[in-house]
């Protein structure tokens, strides 16, 4: 008896995780293009060749010309500047909501999963409730009750967003809560925070991480239509959505001021899409 | 029997859910940093004034007593009076609600049909196939307004194919009896009307379908390649059918399930879709007057289209969700049969947002 528990102990290595470089080629991609991305808002104070608030030049100088790469907008600000900021408003906006709502649907998701029974239900009626709703006119509400600024925007939005994580993370909870392993560590006595931390949660991270990389583009788009509609940052402060919509009445005259957001929206919300794709293709692949 | 006891069931949960909608935006109303009072007397107004419009609105009950006021006006369609038209928003609400809707409607066939096109084909193995699998991912980025702004620039500005704005340029449309115009035309014997409509229709509706369409094609590629798979499929190919009829014949009807609910999910977020499209293209309907009322802070314009938009999409989902009870057999007996219980409800549709 003893001897085999020996023999099992030094052959049972533990399973490295893949390191940055071990990982598959579309892996690295979408890892790569998201960090790129990240790079990019973060560096947006250093990339801005201007002030994005604050005039620099006349108004509506064309695009692609000597110093002004995308034109600048009707007051002469330009553009090219306002859109770098604009996309790490974006950006940062979509992410915060996103872990917000992995947080948040990832508590509700995991105690209904390990716990089921009574409070399965409960939180599951809760969530069911919440996902009822259509969020983005009830996001529209929110941010009129409260009065317009980007936070409340984030809040409302946050708001609506957690219980698709919560339906998530839940099914695959309860999935792996029938699973050996966790009759194993059970009977060892394992319970509680540590069996949710230990031997659940690490079975739930894959398809958290599919399903949230996936809803970055979802969350831009929705973002920036809220955004269009004055839902966001009050005036100056460049943000996509906005900056789209203030500027549509030059759309046939002075193109650019109203394209290149909506472009810099698209572009964003298509690096979403495309790393979710990759990795969910990884993730399917390992299963 | 099982079937109407789950219709029953469905239908209560409904009710359950636009009560808990109405108490969301009563509570809404009750935190909001406009005093409605003040918005309706503006700012010099006096005291005993103020006073007499609180007891009025009978803002000075407690706050238990208000909400079954509001829930007593809502039934009774009173849903209050807009700040910025300071007319009853219930009646604003009737002015523009046809326009939305046939905007809606148009725009929902008009996803229906591209997104199947898109399935199918994608789905299929025909030639360009790959093409459009990237026009699936890809369309699911596109924000709206950029289409919409795409067609501005080519459709009307460059070549002056459709109008820009508004919703019909024939001088005194006909009034009634749908509100659409385009079927009122035909029902008016004014052929140019409904020819016009269309005209107008067309860009908005594009806009407004093209996200829809790529979704349901998304499910719909999904659940037809997994049905593709299915030996009855072999058995049709095994007999010699042409690759079309395999896939019109055998394989659509069989994968139609989750596309369907998907469409149901799309109708619902389709009335929030068209706040934007509507707001670019000044199309008369409710979305354009939520789009106005945003701006002044329109509280009591802004929750009713809410509870509208909210109504609309609980009750398209709950009929999908019957609908698709009635349609196929399987998942009544999955519904019905206790073991699979709590885990295999008809996927709410939110559930298929990928």
């Amino acid at each position: 008896m003893s001897l085999a528990y020996g023999v099992a102990r030094s052959d049972v290595k533990p399973i490295r995780k893949p390191g940055l470089f071990s990982r598959s080629r579309s892996e690295k991609a979408a890892i790569g293009v998201l960090g790129m991305v990240t790079l990019i808002a973060l560096l947006a104070p250093v990339l801005a060749p201007t002030n994005p608030l604050l005039p620099v030049t006349q108004p509506f100088v064309h695009p692609f010309t000597s110093s002004h790469l995308l034109g600048t907008d009707s007051v002469g600000r330009d553009e090219l500047s306002r859109i770098l900021y604009g996309i790490r408003a974006s950006w940062f906006s979509a992410l915060a909501v996103i872990a917000s709502g992995v947080v948040i649907g990832g508590l509700v998701g995991m105690m209904a999963g390990i716990r089921g029974g009574r409070v399965d239900s409960v939180l599951m009626r809760i969530t069911d409730g919440f996902l009822a709703f259509p969020g983005p006119v009830l996001a529209i509400a929110v941010v009129a009750s409260l009065g317009a600024s980007l936070l409340h925007t984030l809040l409302a939005v946050a708001i609506v967003w957690w219980p698709f994580y919560a339906r998530i993370v839940r099914g695959e909870a309860r999935a792996i809560m029938s699973r050996p392993h966790i009759e194993a560590a059970r009977t060892f006595g394992v319970k509680g925070l540590r069996l949710a931390y230990r031997h659940v949660m690490p079975g739930v991270i894959p398809a958290v991480v599919v399903t949230a990389s996936l809803d970055i583009g979802n969350l831009i788009v929705t973002l920036s239509g809220l955004s269009f509609l004055g839902l966001g940052a009050p005036a100056p402060s460049p943000e996509l959505g906005a900056m789209a919509a203030r500027n549509l009445q030059y759309l046939l005259q002075q193109w650019w001021v109203c394209v290149f957001p909506a472009v810099a929206i698209m572009f964003l919300a298509l690096v979403g899409n495309f790393a979710g794709d990759s990795l969910r293709n990884v993730f399917d692949s390992r299963s | 029997m099982y079937v109407s006891m789950f219709i029953l069931k469905r239908i209560m949960a409904a009710i359950a859910i636009i009560a808990g909608l109405t108490l969301v935006l009563f509570i809404l109303q009750a935190v909001s940093k406009t005093n409605p009072v003040h918005a309706m007397l503006g700012a010099g107004a006096t005291q005993s004034a103020i006073h007499a419009e609180e007891v009025k609105l009978g803002l000075n009950k407690p706050l238990i007593i208000q909400y079954f006021r509001y829930l007593h006006g809502i039934i009774t369609g009173n849903l209050g009076i807009s700040y910025r038209t300071r007319r009853p928003v219930a009646s604003d609400l009737a002015t523009y609600l046809p326009a939305t809707l046939e905007l809606a409607f148009y725009s929902l066939i008009l996803a229906i049909a591209i997104g199947t096109m898109l399935g199918v084909l994608s789905a299929g193995r025909f030639r360009g196939a790959g093409i459009i699998k990237g026009v699936l991912v890809g369309g699911a980025s596109v924000p709206q307004f950029l289409l919409a702004i795409a067609g501005l620039l080519f459709l009307y500005g460059r070549f002056h194919l459709l109008p820009a704005t508004g919703r019909i340029g024939v001088p005194n449309p006909p009034t009634g009896p749908t509100g659409f115009y385009t079927i009122d035309g035909i029902l008016n014997g004014r052929l140019g009307v409904t020819l016009d409509a269309f005209k107008y229709l067309a860009l908005p509706c594009l806009s407004v379908a093209i996200g829809p369409a790529v979704s349901i094609g998304r499910v719909l590629r999904g659940s037809l390649l997994e049905t593709m798979n299915s030996d009855f499929i072999k058995t049709a190919n095994s007999k010699g059918l042409s690759r079309s009829k395999v896939i019109l014949l055998h394989g659509l009807r069989n994968s139609i399930g989750p596309a369907l609910s998907m469409t149901g999910l799309q109708a619902g977020l389709m009335f929030a879709g068209v706040v934007v499209i509507e707001d670019v293209f000044a199309w008369p309907g409710i979305g354009y007057y939520t789009a106005q009322s945003i701006p002044s802070g329109d509280f009591p314009a802004i929750a009713g289209v809410t509870l509208i938009l909210g109504v609309g999409y609980v009750l398209i989902n709950t009929i999908v969700d019957i609908a698709q009870l009635i349609a196929d057999p399987r998942l009544r007996r999955m519904e019905m049969g206790g073991r699979l219980k709590a885990n295999s409800r008809i996927k709410t549709p939110t559930a298929v947002r990928l």
